[in-house]
């Protein structure tokens, strides 16, 4: 009986875990799909920079 | 290299003329060539005007403005026409100065810069005002509403001011540029929402006759933007037309 | 391209650290909130990356008076490295708002001020994106962003203070607020703690990527420089 009661009485937050992993997927997400820009970005100006000095020291 | 990027901070000691008489007189000049050149072509004011009559159309099947509606939206149908007619004519009156290149010649003058920004803020500001004038009996006419209300001719030419004050700057902006005809919208609008925020809220409230309490804090909002907003734009414009 | 610096390297593993027991403590030390469940763990990140957009806000319009008065390149790609870090973030603060304010409102979208504003943030940042595109020249390009920064920057607090005229429901979490605000809730020592520490987790994040997008924009530049000497 005093099982039961504790049972009904006891107070449990709502279950919102599909909104908190929605936000911290949201989260993680857009500043990884950020750091990646920024990696591709650097690579491939890296690689435009080795061209083009390659091109320079030809044309001299 | 720095050197090439700042004539202003050399040319500014003898242009800069804080002499006031010449100053109101550059500033009058501005506005007068913007006023015969109109007068002439009469092209951004029937435009604004046209356009402005067509937006309330719109909105009239838009929105089936019937008596109980317009009470409460007939302030939002007036600030979105003003702001549509103003960005054209904004785009309008710089553009005209680009494409004849009477900024250039404008420059060249011996006057203060900012004198350049009052002269053509204030004839965007008189073209807004013409357009406003002849919008509002049209609409009251339209929909059998009284709009001659002091309260709401004071929210109009605050809102105004601010919106023309800020509207200038950028639009002599956006016409350097490549993309200028929709970019005058996309840089203006976001800045001045806290204009249509205060704009709307005051109109509405002065038209149902609401207690002076209740409207003094869109008053106050709208008053401060137009003070920050002039003076910011009065110390950068130099910046905007510096080539 | 220069060696990455020493000092950045450091900035960098401290990210990397302070990112990995800042999430450890919102999963793990933080107490679920007894009313909104595990949604309000959202919270802790949802603020902080806003912090990091009003951050960059303050930043590019620093970094835009700087240049109108020096004319050095360096600050203009300052205040484009801080608008397009404060982009991505700011879009992350909104989209989780968004998320946070479904459990608790019942409504994905609502007017409240802060929402509005960083709203509006986002389309300021993303006009001043857009007006750089439109000019080739690049002497140009940096003072009408400056200028723009500026001009944005200063009416932020209006936009605020506008929308607040209307009737709040967002949470006031720190200080007395609207009782009858929904979702409000008092932070436990705990959650204070996790909270504090993921806004100074964020404001590292936020000082080494910033960096990295000024190196990248220098050497975007060299890029171009060199391009324009070859085709020559």
């Amino acid at each position: 009986m005093q099982t039961v009661m504790n049972l009904l009485l006891q107070e449990s937050p709502p279950n919102t875990d599909a909104y908190m992993v929605a936000g911290y997927i949201v989260i993680f997400g857009v500043m990884l799909i950020y750091l990646v820009s920024l990696v591709i970005r650097q690579r491939s100006l890296s690689k435009d920079l080795e061209l083009l000095e390659d091109l320079e020291s030809g044309k001299k | 290299m720095e050197d090439q990027s700042l004539p202003l901070a050399k040319t500014r000691p003898e242009t800069r003329v804080r002499n006031g008489a010449a100053f109101f007189s550059a500033v009058r000049a501005v506005i007068w060539k913007d006023l015969a050149a109109e007068l002439r072509s009469r092209e951004v004011l029937s435009a604004m005007l046209v356009f402005s009559l067509l937006v309330i159309l719109i909105f009239n099947f838009a929105l089936e403005l019937d008596a109980a509606t317009r009470s409460t939206v007939t302030a939002g149908v007036l600030w979105v026409t003003f702001a549509f007619a103003g960005t054209l004519g904004l785009n309008r009156s710089m553009a005209m100065e680009k494409d004849r290149g009477c900024l250039d010649g404008l420059l060249l003058a011996p006057v203060d810069r900012s004198a350049i920004y009052f002269g053509k803020a204030i004839g965007n500001l008189i073209f807004m005002f013409i357009v406003e004038l002849i919008v509002l009996p049209v609409y009251s006419i339209l929909y059998n509403t009284n709009l001659f209300n002091p309260g709401l001719l004071l929210v109009i030419v605050l809102g105004s001011i601010g919106y023309v004050a800020v509207g200038t700057l950028l639009a002599s902006m956006a016409v350097q540029t490549r993309t200028r005809d929709i970019l005058l919208p996309i840089l203006l609008f976001p800045i001045t929402i806290p204009i249509f925020v205060g704009a709307v809220k005051a109109s509405t409230a002065f038209l149902q006759a609401f207690p002076m309490a209740e409207i003094w804090p869109y008053l106050n909002l709208l008053i401060v933007y137009d003070v920050i907003f002039t003076a910011v734009a009065y110390m950068i414009f130099d910046f905007v037309v510096e080539e | 391209m220069e060696t990455k610096p020493r000092l950045l390297t450091i900035i960098d593993t401290i990210a990397v650290i302070l990112m990995i027991i800042a999430t450890g403590m919102v999963f793990f030390y933080a107490p679920t909130e007894a009313v909104m469940g595990n949604a309000q763990k959202v919270f802790y990140f949802h603020v902080a990356t806003a912090w990091v957009g009003m951050l960059s806000f303050i930043v590019a319009a620093i970094a835009g008076i700087a240049y109108l008065r020096s004319s050095d390149r360096k600050w203009d790609r300052l205040g484009l490295a801080s608008v397009e870090i404060g982009i991505a973030f700011i879009f992350i603060a909104t989209v989780t708002g968004s998320i946070w304010a479904k459990p608790i409102w019942n409504t994905w979208w609502t007017w409240d001020p802060r929402l509005t504003t960083v709203t509006i943030m986002e389309l300021i940042y993303l006009a001043y994106m857009m007006l750089r595109s439109g000019i080739e020249d690049p002497d140009r390009r940096a003072r009408f962003g400056a200028v723009y920064a500026i001009i944005g920057a200063i009416s932020v607090p209006l936009t605020f203070f506008s929308a607040r005229l209307y009737r709040t429901i967002h949470p006031v979490v720190i200080g007395s607020g609207d009782p009858s605000a929904q979702g409000t809730f008092d932070m436990t020592p705990r959650m204070l703690q996790t909270f504090m520490f993921s806004l100074v987790t964020f404001s590292v994040i936020f000082v080494s990527l910033l960096w990295h997008r000024v190196r990248l924009g220098k050497l975007a530049e060299k890029v171009e420089q060199l391009k324009l000497k070859v085709m020559a």
